[in-house]
């Protein structure tokens, strides 16, 4: 048992120490926002918790479901919405004695990089609430960020648990296509994202990873996890993606820079590769993303549940109102994106060329690690971004996508990694592995630990001076 | 059933059956007709956020049978697509469909038409798919029932290979027995587990396809037929003129006969398919296929022939019999434990048939089995019991469930044969009616008929008829 | 411009949003960006390789025909935002 859940033990289970929690939560949460609802007495949450987990209090992110709390997405047309089943990694997480104490923030539906895309709260980074917490699982990054939970679920479909891990100085781990069931995540993409967590312990990431992962019988698409693990050979050889001097921010490149002579330091071999097909992936994954995302979203027309207009003339008018009144504007023009790419007339042109390319992508990441066992990149080419559109409006965040989405084309894990702090902002790197690489992942972060030890914001919670 | 005699004609069916699951196509839900509205729903045939699409094994195993059946080429590896439109009896707003790989594709299927020549249709796919709810009307509102929503459907799309209205009702019916005979769906247009839409067309001969024009909303084999006919007439009739047609949706109105535009339908027309991406592939291995192949059963062309050749039946005798597997598995068996095949055709598609329907069972339901069916046409082949007698005593294992010796002992029904007892009746009948006997031996040999009547009548029907008859004749030219 | 327009007005009905004047320029200017970064894309090869169709292969999962009712139906149609009975309710499609 991960040494976290020591700490963590009894925070639900004891009567005072809970009140204790629950206090020094809203007081800090009411500056950051990272939860949009916090239950942490909802029936699920027994005062006699056992399992591996103890009694640990999680986050959920808001598109995930659980029994009893809201499944809003961060959007309007689900405002309302209570779930009334729990997705598979969560439930695994809970019979394993977790407790879900609330749901987070998100950019609605998971589309965003900043989390200013959510219809129903603000979330602000914890390092300094003047900028962004990253998207879309900001809120789940906040959480662990200021200390709140140990753990937090997030999806990532372009890089969304990892970019925001990424800007508020955590753990993220975007796991392998299929690893994890997807039941109960509310779908964007249905062929990119996957559940992923937030946390600042490692150990306490690979334990909660080993209790979700493996095949469920709610999700065909899910695949079971002991068959396929790549031997943990003695792994040394790292690759770097070669990034050009004006792509990355300084601070973001001097950590890049000195993640490698870490590496070098420990006894990696450390080299330098570019990919070809780069400059494709961002097309090429909004391209696919939208289109899943128009069909994904077509549910939601104010008939079987969530927001419906007062009133309508007929079934028609019905769905559009439901649709204008209840979508914000990102996920409007991601749905129109979408169901034009798949238009007739139109669909080989982007989607099946689309398509072709993630093929490409796919071939040329297999033929990296052929050679190599890990592939080290950025994450995103700045910190955290000053809140509103001045420093990076929507189409520029969409094109800084490029690192991250790399990993869900091609269905392969990545963790983002803390580094350092620069200008009292978080810096981090990623690292990529093979197919049901996770074990690899974990390693090398455990190798960096020391040389790189993760630092807390101000007013962090500190479970251990709780009385 | 002759094609148009101006015109090519070119008719294509789209079929939809619902297949006979426990559970729905994509979920645990129970597929069952007649529930209480919204009873047999969950999360996932709702449509709600974070739900994924389970693939009904068994669905898929129906899939290729049928597939197989029509002489489909089957899937090496199959996929589902996704078929996107707003509709609210949609769940998800697009439909699980198959559209790049469906389970079959190019059969042939040889229709019996009654012509000497044999025909054959060509089927252009199978595949599978999920129903939507249903939508009830009343006054400015609309009720949603998504108990059928998820339903496995199977789709069969046929080329325009049909001819006429007549062709295609007996393309549907033959189509119907088939699936029945297989198991794998009842089939019935009226209840709602078989739908047909029909393409139709003309054309001058030797030019191909015409303008089609899409016909929906016909409830039963009979008005597919009568909306065809009526639409090849339409047709007919704009190309006499030197008109053209539109390529429209029109409905069967089933009150008025005729076919009318549709209102243009919500639905949107571009369906943008993609891949389904929560279902991956399916290859069927050799398990999978050793199922499939346990579920091929002699199909009812093959059927028809064998009883005719086989039992030397009539046309319209194995026709009756094979219309229904359950009838032609107890008519071999009937024949097998003893009886005449003649007398057993006959039989079935007369007494029988009026019992049954009088009862409203199924010869499965029904007390008699092949064995009480031999043993009944034995006791009459043995003159046992007369033709009359074994009416009586059909009626009575109907009603009371008994074994016909059993009940021929009971009702003392045992056929007078004995020659003595026979005279006796025979003369108690030429002494009470001396005038007809006198007529009869004065030359008026039809006047016999009433006098056996008579003797019919005396015994309960229990005099044998030709030893009476005989003895009869005997004791009319003794007395000359 | 105007033809532009026109298609993203078509893909808004395709996909039931209904776009009040000020959306309509807005999202269609922008919706026009990204689809220029879309057209980047034919850099690539459009020949050589094969789309990914399905991002897990082959799998053949299948779910054995039992039945299992959720144990919750009340559930949801309480949650619908208008029912009758026990039946969704929606204004009439006519």
């Amino acid at each position: 048992m991960p040494q976290i859940t020591t700490n963590w033990s009894g925070v639900i289970t004891n009567p005072e120490r809970k009140q204790s929690y629950i206090r020094r939560v809203r007081e800090i949460d009411k500056n950051i926002g990272s939860f949009l609802s916090f239950n942490p007495d909802l029936p699920g949450s027994d005062t006699t918790v056992k399992g591996a987990l103890g009694g640990m209090p999680i986050a959920v992110k808001d598109n995930i479901a659980v029994t009893g709390h809201p499944l809003t997405c961060g959007s309007r047309i689900l405002e309302n919405l209570v779930a009334p089943y729990t997705a598979t990694a969560v439930q695994r997480l809970e019979d394993a004695g977790a407790v879900v104490v609330g749901k987070t923030n998100l950019d609605e539906f998971g589309m965003g990089s900043s989390n200013e895309n959510s219809a129903l709260g603000t979330t602000v980074n914890p390092w300094n609430n003047d900028r962004v917490p990253g998207g879309s699982s900001g809120g789940s990054a906040a959480a662990v960020a200021a200390g709140l939970v140990p753990l937090a679920l997030g999806s990532d479909t372009g890089g969304s648990v990892r970019q925001p891990a990424n800007f508020c100085g955590v753990y993220g781990l975007k796991p392998t296509y299929g690893s994890v069931s997807r039941f109960g995540l509310t779908a964007y993409a249905s062929s990119l994202e996957v559940i992923g967590t937030l946390t600042r312990d490692i150990d306490l990431m690979e334990t909660a990873f080993g209790i979700m992962s493996g095949i469920d019988e709610n999700d065909q698409s899910s695949v079971s996890y002991e068959d396929s693990v790549v031997p943990d050979s003695d792994i040394s050889s790292v690759v770097m993606l070669s990034v050009g001097n004006d792509m990355l921010d300084d601070p973001v490149a001097r950590a890049y820079m000195e993640t490698g002579e870490a590496l070098r330091a420990a006894g990696y071999s450390v080299t330098e590769i570019s990919l070809p097909s780069l400059d494709l992936v961002v097309p090429a994954y909004y391209t696919i993303a939208t289109a899943e995302a128009s069909a994904n979203l077509a549910r939601f027309n104010g008939i079987r549940y969530g927001y419906a207009p007062d009133f309508a003339e007929n079934p028609a008018d019905l769905m559009k109102k439901a649709r204008h009144e209840g979508f914000g504007r990102e996920v409007k023009l991601r749905i129109l994106l979408g169901t034009y790419v798949l238009r007739s007339g139109f669909q080989d042109q982007y989607y099946g060329r689309a398509q072709k390319i993630r093929t490409l992508i796919r071939k040329e990441l297999e033929s990296v690690f052929s050679s190599a066992d890990l592939l080290l990149m950025p994450v995103f080419p700045t910190q955290a971004f000053l809140k509103g559109d001045s420093e990076m409006d929507d189409f520029k965040q969409r094109l800084a996508d490029v690192f991250t989405c790399l990993a869900n084309l091609s269905g392969l894990p990545a963790l983002s990694l803390p580094i350092g702090v620069e200008n009292g902002l978080p810096t981090g790197v990623q690292f990529m592995a093979p197919s049901f690489g996770e074990q690899r992942l974990f390693k090398v972060a455990r190798n960096l630990k020391d040389t790189f030890p993760l630092q807390t914001p101000p007013n962090y919670l500190d479970i251990g001076s709780l009385v | 059933m002759k094609a148009h005699d101006k015109y090519d004609v070119f008719i294509g069916l789209e079929i939809h059956i619902h297949l006979n699951t426990e559970s729905k196509m994509f979920c645990s839900c129970k597929a069952h007709y007649g529930d209480d509205p919204n009873k047999n729903v969950c999360p996932v045939c709702l449509g709600y956020p974070g739900t994924l699409p389970l693939l009904n094994g068994k669905a898929m195993e129906l899939g290729y049978l049928v597939a197989k059946s029509l002489g489909c080429k089957t899937a090496i590896k199959t996929s589902f697509s996704r078929k996107n439109y707003f509709y609210p009896d949609m769940p998800k707003n697009y439909q699980i469909s198959q559209f790049e790989e469906p389970v079959g594709v190019d059969g042939l299927v040889e229709a019996d038409f009654g012509l000497s020549e044999r025909r054959k249709i060509r089927i252009h796919d199978v595949h599978l798919e999920e129903d939507a709810g249903k939508m009830i009307h009343a006054g400015d509102i609309t009720l949603l029932d998504y108990n059928r929503a998820g339903y496995p459907l199977l789709e069969i799309v046929t080329e325009p290979d049909l001819r006429s209205g007549e062709e295609t009702e007996s393309f549907l019916r033959d189509f119907q027995r088939l699936v029945r005979y297989l198991g794998v769906s009842d089939a019935n247009m009226d209840e709602g587990s078989m739908k047909c839409d029909a393409n139709v067309s003309l054309n001058h001969p030797g030019k191909g396809l015409g303008t089609k024009v899409e016909l929906k909303n016909m409830n039963s084999p009979r008005f597919v037929r009568q909306a065809l006919n009526y639409e090849i007439a339409r047709h007919a009739g704009i190309l006499d003129t030197g008109g053209s047609l539109v390529q429209e949706t029109r409905l069967w109105n089933e009150n008025r006969d005729i076919t009318e535009v549709m209102r243009r339908k919500e639905a949107a027309d571009d369906y943008r398919y993609f891949p389904e991406p929560d279902m991956p592939s399916f290859v069927p291995d050799k398990a999978f296929l050793a199922r499939v192949e346990a579920g091929m059963v002699e199909l009812p062309l093959e059927k028809k022939r064998r009883l005719k050749a086989e039992y030397s039946l009539t046309s319209e005798q194995a026709e009756f019999i094979h219309d229904e597997a359950a009838t032609a598995v107890f008519f071999e068996e009937s024949v097998k434990a003893g009886a005449d095949a003649q007398n057993a055709a006959s039989w079935l598609s007369s007494d029988i048939r009026k019992l049954l329907n009088r009862s409203s069972l199924t010869l499965e339901e029904s007390p008699l089995d092949a064995r009480r069916f031999a043993t009944l046409l034995g006791l009459i082949k043995e003159g046992q019991i007369s033709g009359k007698i074994a009416k009586k005593v059909l009626g009575k294992i109907f009603s009371d469930n008994l074994d016909p010796r059993d009940i021929v002992t009971k009702e003392g029904w045992f056929q007078i044969s004995n020659p003595e007892e026979l005279e006796v009746i025979v003369k108690k009948v030429m002494m009470e009616n001396p005038d007809v006997v006198s007529a009869v031996k004065a030359g008026d040999i039809r006047q016999k008929g009433f006098l056996m009547g008579q003797v019919m009548r005396i015994s309960d029907g229990k005099a044998a008829p030709e030893l009476s008859g005989s003895i009869l004749d005997e004791l009319l030219g003794n007395s000359t | 411009m105007a033809q532009v327009q026109d298609e993203w007005s078509i893909t808004a009905e395709l996909a039931r949003l209904e776009l009040d004047e000020n959306e309509e320029l807005i999202l269609a200017r922008e919706a026009e960006r990204m689809r220029e970064l879309f057209l980047t894309m034919s850099r690539a090869d459009a020949d050589k390789p094969e789309p990914t169709t399905q991002a897990v292969e082959l799998n053949n999962r299948i779910r054995p025909d039992y039945v299992d009712s959720f144990n919750n139906v009340e559930s949801l149609i309480e949650a619908s935002p208008e029912q009758e009975d026990d039946f969704f309710l929606i204004p009439n499609v006519l």
